[in-house]
């Protein structure tokens, strides 16, 4: 029986920063939905509006139907994980979690019981009597989690609650978080600046920036098909070619590329083949093409630009290089390794499929 | 945490009540004072009395002697305080815990106390005196009364300011930083110089600031060891209280110049501190320093003997207290006699002072949190001002706040004066700053997000604030009332002027005991002052174990 979240229209403003400039969004019943964006983007103004601890210029929340922006706080039943979790000092872990039953002036007994099921659920029933202070980083986490879960909230709410964590722990917490969301199937508003976490939890994920929703899709349609260049930059590593379109025939595009403005160097004509889309002659687009679209080829592949290495990185699974190309330099990764012969200044050709290119379309004038 | 604007807020109220408050018990009288001291015998303004004043060999002695004695006592203890906090933090010296707990001995014991225990030993029938006069060796220390004694039982009673402060200072002073230094190439003394002075000069300022502001607001000492030497507070005292009817309008003119010191050395501090930055990321916390053992050794007999020397007020009078006595006369001995002269002739003072500190901490208690919670919770354009009105009371001393309060609230429709109010109404003002700023301190450590979680969870702000912030302030609620209790207690400089009939406090029944030379039944009821001081700070140090120097 979980609910769905509407938001329509919202604006804020602090001073002369406009913190949200107009957002609509529609969450799904049961949905775990992330809002990622740099910080300063905006996606914890929006989450505490949903609270209810900043109030909106303008604009319209409600839940299942019920308006939730005129309730004060404390009556939107709403469970929310803070980012330094927030738990009560002076209460023990079993007080914490009993606090939003005690408020709802609850039955012993009953309250008891609710408490143990939360504590169970984040597996952390054997620390009950302990107090904050004397926990670790992740079990106050899940202690954190316990308390929103204990109320039985139409929606939770979590801001940036893996940020205080080391990089294991953190991917561990993800998986937990996961599991409880999964278990329980509470719809979840999550907020987070980590593009990697957001893909790896999220049912859908709303990419924001500048107080606007720049996207909203389900992981992999985001990183596949980012809408905004920012998008491209933001999600995944993203290497920006520039370009203008030569010519149009047979559903293919001839791009000459373009040196980035602050090389000097002089470079060869660079055409390369992409699929047409509503392209015509004479515009300009910027290409968005991930690292690992990219492969070392001969210099008579279509698609090809030729590169010195100039970087060669190591990273286990994937080998990371980079590669400078008269349009640029370029990210690419490969699987596995890569053999011997390479070596930082060796000379390759790098070669893509056109059609795992994103293309925006640049304004004429620049 | 934001909220919807509601009329309704109770908060909203309560800001404004507070101004109001502040507006009628600060702001007016020092109003009220100044236009005392600048209006004609006939009316209208003038600056008559600020002309008589300076042009008075009488009144301009009083300021010069107050300035004199406001710079020595500071440089004096300025320097014990340094030498001792570095002797403590970084030489070494065994015993750092108890030095500091025993260090609030003579800060909290009224100055009064420590002057006439001076006396008792240096004074002209002193036990010393008497002890050097058998070798007819008592001219080599001179007379005690007058500005050396001033400045003897200040800087004794002062000194543990500049020291907590330079600890707190030294101790927050990253080790790496001047390890850093010495890596760089700077000699110890030019990292002394370079690194660890600057960053210590918050503390020592801090520290000298109100060992300066003490000195120059003492009456209570400045009138026991004194004598004829009048500084600005005993002046006003004996403008008000003279014989001939007194002067109001002088003693307006002497509190206004006071006050004039105390705002512009106050005013000063701030300035300077404004201008430097002194935030530090560091990790690493207080670094005793390799130190030869000579060195040790030196260090710990120099704080000990400077400690022990301080201790030597506190100890005299309960020791004495048990003497048998008669007027000025007090014999080695085993008694109870002062005792039970004191339970009969004064059990009203001490019930006094105890009813009056209780209701005067109650009050600050109150007033701390609301203003506190105001000041750092809803902090607004508005809420800017009511701290900046907070700031004045640091800077008045007890005797101008007194003269103030009389030209006040002397008349109707504001009678104040000749009623119990006047004196609740000048503790809880020249006390309830601090109470504020502990409250303030202690909210700034809290995150909204723990309120912020509260709500969320479902209860209301009002249960938020008494099952999160009020048990969460609760350490920085008592320790301010532990405080607040303290000071008025033995509160004196105001109390002389403002109390009559049968209010007199055990401060007051204290002077009046050792200026009509009755040292044996003095003796008892300072020692039952300082029980009432020190009992108090007893029980918080054992329930917060042992941080009563952090109060201070």
């Amino acid at each position: 029986m979980s609910v769905g979240l509407t938001i329509k229209g919202l604006r804020k403003r602090f001073g002369t920063h406009e913190a949200l400039a107009g957002v609509d969004l529609e969450i799904r019943p049961g949905e775990f939905f992330t809002l990622v964006g740099p910080s300063g983007c905006g996606k914890t103004t929006l989450l505490r509006c949903v609270a209810g601890f900043c109030w909106p210029d303008a604009g319209e929340i409600s839940c299942d139907g019920q308006r939730l922006d005129p309730l004060p706080p404390h009556k939107r039943n709403l469970g929310m994980v803070f980012q330094n979790y927030a738990l009560f000092p002076h209460l023990s872990v079993r007080e914490n979690v009993a606090y939003g039953l005690r408020a709802r002036r609850m039955p012993t007994g009953a309250v008891g019981q609710r408490v143990e099921h939360a504590l169970q659920q984040v597996r952390l029933a054997h620390r009950a009597d302990g107090f904050p202070g004397v926990l670790s980083g992740g079990e106050q986490q899940r202690v954190a989690t316990a308390r929103a879960l204990a109320i039985e909230p139409r929606l939770l709410l979590m801001d940036e609650p893996l940020s205080n964590l080391d990089a294991k722990l953190r991917v561990q917490m993800r998986e937990e978080i996961r599991r409880v969301q999964r278990s329980l199937g509470i719809t979840t508003l999550y907020v987070t600046h980590d593009q990697e976490e957001a893909l790896a939890l999220s049912d859908r994920i709303a990419v924001m920036d500048n107080g606007r929703l720049e996207q909203i899709g389900e992981p992999l349609q985001i990183y596949r098909y980012p809408a905004t260049p920012f998008v491209a930059g933001f999600i995944g590593h993203t290497n920006f070619l520039t370009g203008e379109v030569v010519s149009v025939a047979g559903g293919q595009a001839q791009v000459r590329l373009e040196p980035p403005a602050e090389s000097e160097e002089p470079s060869g004509e660079c055409i390369i083949t992409l699929p047409a889309g509503d392209l015509a002659p004479g515009r300009r687009v910027m290409i968005a093409l991930r690292p690992e679209r990219f492969s070392l080829a001969s210099a008579d592949t279509p698609n090809s630009l030729a590169g010195r290495i100039e970087e060669i990185m190591f990273l286990g699974a994937v080998t990371r290089l980079r590669v400078h190309t008269a349009p640029g330099a370029i990210t690419v990764e490969l699987h596995g390794d890569i053999g011997e012969g390479f070596k930082p200044g060796t000379e390759v050709h790098l070669t893509f499929d056109g059609q795992a290119a994103t293309i925006f379309e640049q304004p004429r004038e620049r | 945490m934001k909220r919807p604007r509601r009329s309704s807020d109770p908060w909203h109220a309560a800001l404004a009540l507070s101004y109001a408050l502040l507006a009628l018990l600060i702001a007016y009288p020092l109003v009220r004072l100044f236009a005392g001291s600048l209006t004609a015998e006939g009316g209208g303004f003038s600056l008559a009395h600020f002309r008589d004043f300076l042009a008075l060999r009488y009144y301009r002695a009083a300021l010069e002697h107050s300035l004199y004695v406001g710079v020595m006592v500071t440089l004096l203890a300025t320097v014990i305080g340094v030498v001792l906090a570095t002797a403590v933090t970084r030489w070494g010296v065994p015993g750092k815990a108890l030095l500091r707990a025993l260090v609030v001995i003579p800060l909290v014991s009224p100055p009064f106390i420590g002057a006439y225990s001076w006396i008792l030993l240096l004074g002209r029938n002193g036990w010393i005196t008497n002890l050097l006069d058998r070798f007819h060796a008592a001219g080599w220390i001179g007379t005690i009364y007058g500005p050396k004694g001033i400045i003897l039982a200040l800087t004794l009673n002062l000194y543990p300011f500049v020291f907590l402060m330079v600890c707190a200072s030294l101790s927050s002073v990253d080790p790496n930083l001047e390890e850093a230094a010495a890596n760089l190439g700077a000699t110890p003394w030019r990292r002394f110089r370079t690194v660890t002075m600057p960053l210590l000069t918050p503390g020592i300022l801090g520290g000298a600031l109100l060992v300066f502001l003490h000195t120059v607001a003492d009456f209570g000492s400045a009138m026991i060891i004194g004598e004829d030497y009048l500084v600005l507070p005993t002046l006003i005292y004996s403008l008000f209280i003279n014989e001939m009817g007194g002067e109001p309008a002088m003693a307006a003119t002497a509190s206004a110049v006071l006050l004039a010191c105390t705002t512009i050395v106050l005013l000063v501090e701030r300035w300077y501190l404004a201008r430097r930055s002194y935030v530090m990321s560091g990790l690493r916390r207080e670094g005793e320093r390799e130190v030869s053992r000579r060195l040790r050794a030196l260090a710990t007999i120099l704080a000990y003997g400077i400690v022990g020397l301080s201790l030597i007020p506190s100890v005299v009078v309960i020791v004495t207290s048990f003497f048998p006595s008669s007027g000025p006369i007090m014999r080695p001995g085993f008694s109870l006699g002062n005792y039970a002269a004191v339970f009969q002739s004064v059990p009203r003072p001490m019930l006094n002072s105890v009813f009056l500190s209780l209701v005067s901490t109650i009050l600050c208690v109150l007033l701390g949190v609301v203003i506190g919670y105001l000041l750092v919770r809803r902090q607004s354009r508005w809420t800017a001002g009511l701290d900046a009105l907070l700031m004045v009371p640091f800077a008045i001393p007890g005797t101008v706040l007194a003269v103030a309060l009389i030209t006040a609230f002397g008349a109707r429709p504001l009678l104040l004066t000749g009623t119990v109010a006047i004196l609740i109404v000048s503790y809880v003002i020249r006390r309830m700053p601090y109470a504020v700023r502990g409250v303030a301190a202690i909210l700034h450590h809290i995150e909204p997000a723990t309120e912020e979680a509260s709500v969320s969870l479902g209860a209301s702000p009002w249960r938020t604030f008494r099952k999160i912030t009020l048990p969460l302030m609760a350490p920085g609620i008592v320790s301010g009332a532990v405080m607040t209790w303290v000071q008025v207690i033995s509160e004196i400089s105001s109390t002389i002027l403002l109390y009559y009939g049968q209010w007199a406090t055990m401060s007051v029944v204290i002077y009046q005991q050792v200026m009509s030379d009755n040292f044996g039944s003095a003796a008892a009821t300072s020692t039952l002052l300082l029980a009432g001081v020190f009992v108090p700070l007893l029980l918080f140090n054992v329930w917060q174990g042992g941080r009563a120097a952090e109060l201070v």
